[in-house]
């Protein structure tokens, strides 16, 4: 009867059935149109080009499900692109420290914003939003807007670039190694279900004894440090760390999360989800490329998508609001 | 009405900058450095001025770069068909009411998160015109374009007319206007809103078309100033405006803030890139300091709060 | 069901020109899915008549009113205010043809003065209007005046308290010129002193024609105020009676009045008292909070024990509670458990120690809505049932069904959600989650608030078994009969102090005189 009832019963298989029935659509229609498309090389190749975008994905899945946001994910890509440049060039550390530096920096800056959230009580979206113009600020600042670290060892590139045994790419491992582990944090462990309550309601967790602040404080840490890991695998696919790397990729990350069918309100929501909405994102944009088709396109049926899903996944919620409004008065007029 | 603590702090913030300024870099008050800054603000803050309505119904429009870039390029595009100015500006106001009407309907009448349905469109206008427009600038303008025709300092003075009229029959219309008010209550609380006979969807809806037609008066503002029109214009412009939005006080949640608070907001932080400049200071930092302000603001903000309760 | 013949108060008041009833309902019906809500109800309001509305929880009182507001439109049956009959009615239309409704929860805008409240329900909808400030801040100042309200018209209502924007809203009914007010609760969250004043209030509205629907589960309320009363039963009016013959003397007895709600006789016993009284769980020595106004509390409960708490809302029961469970950590004090002295800066620090905290606001703290009734209770126990890391569903599964069947949690199953289920069950819920962690010291704050009557009984029931098995159990509650009924000791807080400990069972006089500050029971003055 309130507006609170309102809110979903976890419906996440309904919008992984849409997801799939997309994906599936996609390699239909691409396997006709795309040349090479339907290849198991190319298969990998998607993988590959999906890693750093699915990481930053993976990882705000957990922030989503809090009921918050962190649109700074992309911005601090780019600060430690240029971070771990700036380390291994100018202070002449071996990639590998600077790469663990990297994620510190990560991990600081995912730091800040839990903090901010935390401590002071801030809405993540203002929060973030700040954030994100301050590490992007710091990147440009460092690079001076024009600087751009190239040259990195072999040894590092391999990581973005190479190839395990059977035409795997190098950063396939570390991606499904981090998926697997988000998706067994999220969904098999007391701290993903922590998360859940606290989506649905801080202060009900709080009262149940939940330790929200620091929950929520390790979410933020974690998506900052996937950002330092996004940008090491970026810097190592693209061979060069600018500024301007990852500019955007935040609301990809959303876009993908909010696809899987995680409510932006948080609570309810899968990584299972997140997952297909990345492999529905990468399988569109690769098979319109090798279709001759305009990038563009790619963004502009990402739009058409996300707002496709969220249509779908609003009207499910009303009609299933509706049986459950019945089903309440059916069983409160039942005698005890 | 209200407590103005925060429209007082960040003009305070404001009055320091300035007066920083005219210590250390008094050539930053000279006339045309002064007018230069002022009209690159114009636009930023006619925006300003329209999420502000949007925000304080507690959704937010982050697809406002997206909607400007499409009404610039179509604004350059009819005065190149040669379309007189006193059509192309109506056109681009009523190419901005449409798509803010399109946003508006989706979180209004269909109940979509706002963030999310604007995250759609944003990404979706955007690359509609990289599609349609391939990258290219829109050239060969009519000298009317530019300036209006009317030459520099005369065009710097209506882009500025032209904003700060639009800013008082805001401050007037949500201040003293009936209509004005049920923002500020569809904002508060809806349900309430909705007992007490208001329609908060159609409220809502306005506003989003509002802060659309804005968006398209904001996009011809901007586009006079240049001798073509830019295709990736107003990118990051919703990053811009939101900061200057939050930053002037007004709540995330809805419901509470001014547009003189605002109007400090976006001041401020337009003052900061022209200030790295006079204070010789590396330019990049812009962004860096421009964030931090957005922190600090909102710390200091919850900070002085929490005192108080 | 049964026909009476109205005594004389009531005709007193048909004769004020009442023969046309302000508000007349036949037959209405209304169905949501495949669940009759409403089941031809008929029954009117007059002028200048208590008309008081009672029925359990789900009984279809709260579809009513959305049927007379106009928030939902009948299936069948028909409307008529003030003789006329209306077809089709939205709140807007509602509200011209003078309904209003004082909601639990005042329905205002938080952000905005209470002049402004007032100005945007009252005054024209025309958008386009300027504002006459002056003219509005007039106007709240003389409904302020009306409704005896000491209240700024330009304060900001979110620093108002419950009771003040209970009383902004009357203020808007009555500028709003209303003749039918609906009251759903009012007096849910109100002190003793404050619903004397909403009575007062009510009287004059009576006084001057106004009809008033009044909606309570405090039972003494309606035979204080109400001139007849209707009780709704499963969607069906069960009657309409009198309350009062013409000489002024009830015509019905409070036990009349429950078997008519529930359709059968319900013990209104409290349970016995425990004999088993152990040895000292909690002491609480000079206890106290600055923020939260919680004074030099001390106090003692022993195993077995139930210590009710009894006080005036504000009294700081409530916040005691919250220190206790370390939401508000003390600033000083001593609490010792079993004798140690423990240290309580977090609900887990509290958990640690065996304290277990059902709070007050069950919808918002005592439950999660949205998530399943198995999540629900496992969710204070969620290191123990999986051993720190690892979710494992069976486990889950079973603590659920066991707690469903010992606490009687009518649900479909542990997997369905806690917001579909009534009030007394998400209590039930909220009980059992604590349950779960096999609690040394239960603390409850106001466990059968919006409880159904059926239910209270079964969760007294329960709280004395669990005191029986060894718990010591701290009961705060606003509802007099119930921590007297309940309690072995009561408690008086006052303005965050504890102020006399009374034995149970004590006088109800005595217990409201010490949470008034006065010596004996019949002061008339305030404090």
């Amino acid at each position: 009867m309130s507006t609170a009832i309102s809110v979903g019963k976890p419906s996440w298989w309904r919008s992984e059935f849409f997801l799939v029935g997309v994906l599936l659509l996609e390699i239909a229609i691409f396997s006709r149109t795309g040349s090479n498309f339907a290849t198991a090389i190319n298969a990998l190749e998607i993988v590959r080009l999906s890693a750093e975008i699915g990481l930053l994905a993976v990882w705000m899945t957990p922030v989503v499900l809090t009921g918050g946001i962190d649109l700074s994910v992309g911005s601090l890509l780019g600060l430690c692109a240029v971070c771990f440049g700036k380390l291994w060039r100018d202070a002449g550390l071996p990639w590998p420290v600077a790469a663990a530096a990297t994620l510190v920096l990560g991990a600081l800056g995912g730091g800040l914003n839990a903090m901010l959230i935390t401590r002071l009580r801030l809405p993540p979206l203002i929060v973030t939003l700040g954030s994100l113009s301050l590490f992007r600020g710091l990147a440009e600042a460092i690079t001076r807007g024009v600087d751009n670290f190239t040259g990195f060892p072999s040894g590092f590139l391999d990581w973005g670039q190479g190839y395990l045994v059977g035409g795997i790419p190098a950063q396939a491992p570390v991606w499904i190694a981090v998926a697997a582990g988000v998706i067994v944090l999220v969904h098999y462990t007391v701290f993903g279900r922590a998360l859940r309550a606290i989506g649905h309601s801080p202060e009900g967790a709080r009262y149940a004894g939940i330790a929200v602040n620091r929950c929520v404080a390790w979410v933020y840490v974690l998506s900052g440090t996937a950002a330092g890991l996004a940008a090491l695998v970026y810097v190592a696919r693209v061979g060069q760390a600018k500024a301007d790397a990852g500019t955007g990729y935040e609301l990809l990350a959303i876009t993908a999360v909010v696809l899987g069918g995680t409510s932006i309100f948080g609570g309810t929501g899968s990584v299972w989800g997140t997952l297909l909405g990345v492999a529905s994102l990468a399988v569109l944009r690769n098979g319109l490329q090798l279709s001759d088709q305009p990038g563009e396109l790619a963004g502009i049926l990402t739009g058409v998508l996300l707002l496709g899903a969220l249509s779908a996944e609003v009207g499910f919620k009303k009609f299933s609001a509706r049986r459950r409004a019945s089903v309440t008065l059916a069983s409160s007029n039942s005698p005890s | 009405m209200k407590r103005f603590g925060r429209e007082l702090s960040v003009t305070a913030s404001l009055l320091v900058l300035l007066a920083v300024l005219a210590v250390t870099a008094p050539a930053f008050f000279g006339k045309q450095q002064l007018l230069a800054t002022l009209t690159a603000a114009a636009p930023v803050l006619v925006v300003a001025c329209g999420m502000t309505l949007v925000i304080l119904v507690r959704q937010i429009d982050i697809s406002v770069g997206s909607q400007f870039a499409v009404c610039s390029i179509i604004a350059g595009l009819m005065a190149r068909a040669g379309y007189p100015m006193v059509l192309v500006v109506p056109a681009s106001i009523a190419t901005g009411a449409l798509l803010g009407a399109f946003n508006g309907w989706l979180v209004a009448a269909l109940g979509l998160p706002s963030i999310v349905v604007t995250l759609a469109t944003f990404v979706s206008w955007r690359e509609t015109l990289r599609w349609v427009r391939e990258g290219e600038f829109v050239k060969d303008l009519p000298d009317r374009f530019q300036w209006l025709g009317m030459g520099q300092s005369a065009g710097q003075g209506v882009i500025l007319a032209v904003a700060a009229l639009v800013f008082a029959l805001l401050v007037y219309g949500l201040g003293w206007i009936a209509l004005g008010r049920r923002v500020y209550a569809v904002g508060s609380d809806r349900e309430a809103a909705r007992l007490a006979g208001i329609r908060p969807g159609r409220v809502t809806w306005g506003a989003f078309v509002v802060l659309g037609a804005l968006v398209g008066l904001a996009a011809v503002l901007n586009a006079i100033r240049f001798a073509d029109v830019d295709p990736k214009t107003g990118t990051g412009l919703e990053m811009q405006v939101i900061a200057g939005v939050v930053v002037g006080g007004v709540a995330v949640s809805g419901g509470r803030g001014t547009l003189w608070g605002v109007l400090a907001g976006v001041l401020l932080l337009a003052c900061i890139s022209p200030a790295l400049v006079f204070l010789k200071l590396p330019p990049q930092w812009e962004k860096a300091i421009q964030g931090g302000i957005i922190l600090v603001a909102v710390a200091a903000d919850r900070g002085g709060r929490s005192r108080l309760s | 069901m049964s026909r009476i013949d109205l005594p004389s108060e009531v005709e007193r008041n048909a004769e004020r020109g009442a023969e046309v009833p302000l508000l007349r309902l036949t037959g209405v019906t209304k169905s949501f899915g495949a669940v009759r809500a409403l089941k031809g109800v008929s029954f009117e309001l007059r002028a200048g008549e208590v008309h008081a509305l009672l029925g359990e929880n789900g009984a279809g009182k709260s579809t009513l009113i959305k049927v007379i507001t106009g928030a939902h439109a009948p299936d069948a049956g028909s409307i008529e205010i003030a003789g006329q009959s209306v077809m089709s009615l939205d709140p807007a239309q509602a509200h011209r043809l003078g309904i209003a409704c004082i909601y639990q929860q005042p329905a205002l805008f938080p952000d905005l003065t209470v002049a402004e409240n007032l100005g945007l329900r009252l005054e024209p909808s025309t958008a386009w209007r300027r504002i006459d400030f002056a003219q509005r801040r007039a106007r709240a100042v003389e409904l302020l005046r009306r409704v005896g309200a000491e209240i700024s018209p330009d304060a900001e209502v979110r620093s108002l308290s419950m009771p003040e924007q209970q009383l902004v809203e009357i203020a808007c009914a009555l500028g709003a010129g209303a003749r039918v007010i609906l009251m759903d609760e009012p007096t849910a969250s109100l002190t003793r002193r404050e619903v004397e004043r909403l009575f007062e209030l009510v009287r004059d509205l009576r006084r001057e024609g106004v009809g008033i629907l009044y909606i309570s589960h405090r039972l003494e309320e309606i035979f204080a105020l109400a001139d007849r009363v209707t009780v709704l039963r499963d969607g069906e009016s069960v009657g309409t009676r009198p309350v009062r013959d013409a000489r002024g003397r009830p015509t019905l007895t409070e036990s009349e009045l429950i078997r008519s709600m529930v359709g059968r006789e319900l013990n209104q016993l409290y349970p016995p008292r425990a004999h088993g009284i152990g040895e000292v769980v909690v002491s609480v020595r000079n206890l106290s909070c600055a923020a939260s106004g919680v004074c030099a509390v001390s106090l003692e409960i022993r195993s077995g024990e139930i210590l009710g708490l009894a006080g005036l809302v504000g009294a700081g029961r409530t916040e005691l509670a919250r220190v206790l469970f370390g939401l508000t950590p003390a600033d000083s004090g001593e609490i010792r458990i079993h004798g140690a002295v423990v240290m309580l800066r977090s609900p887990r620090d509290a958990m640690e120690q065996g304290i277990a905290y059902v709070p007050e606001d069950r919808r918002r703290h005592g439950v999660i809505l949205e998530m399943p009734v198995a999540h629900n209770v496992s969710l204070a126990v969620l290191g123990r049932l999986f051993r720190g890391v690892w979710l494992k569903p069976k486990p889950e599964q079973a603590l659920a069904l066991d707690l469903i069947s010992r606490l009687g949690v009518t649900c479909a199953g542990p997997q369905a959600l806690a917001g579909s289920l009534s009030g007394g069950n998400q209590q039930k819920v909220a009980l059992g989650r604590w349950l779960a962690t096999q609690p040394r010291w239960l603390i409850l704050d106001e466990p059968t608030q919006g409880v159904d009557v059926g239910a209270k009984g079964e969760i007294h029931k329960l709280i004395r078994d669990l005191a029986a098995s060894g718990l010591a159990v701290l009961l705060i509650s606003s509802d007099l009969p119930e921590v007297i009924g309940m309690s072995d000791r009561i408690g008086v807080m006052r303005d965050g102090r504890l102020v006399e400990v009374l034995p149970g069972g004590s006088n109800a006089s005595t217990v409201m005189a010490a949470a008034l500050g006065r010596s004996d029971g019949d002061g008339k003055e305030g404090v």
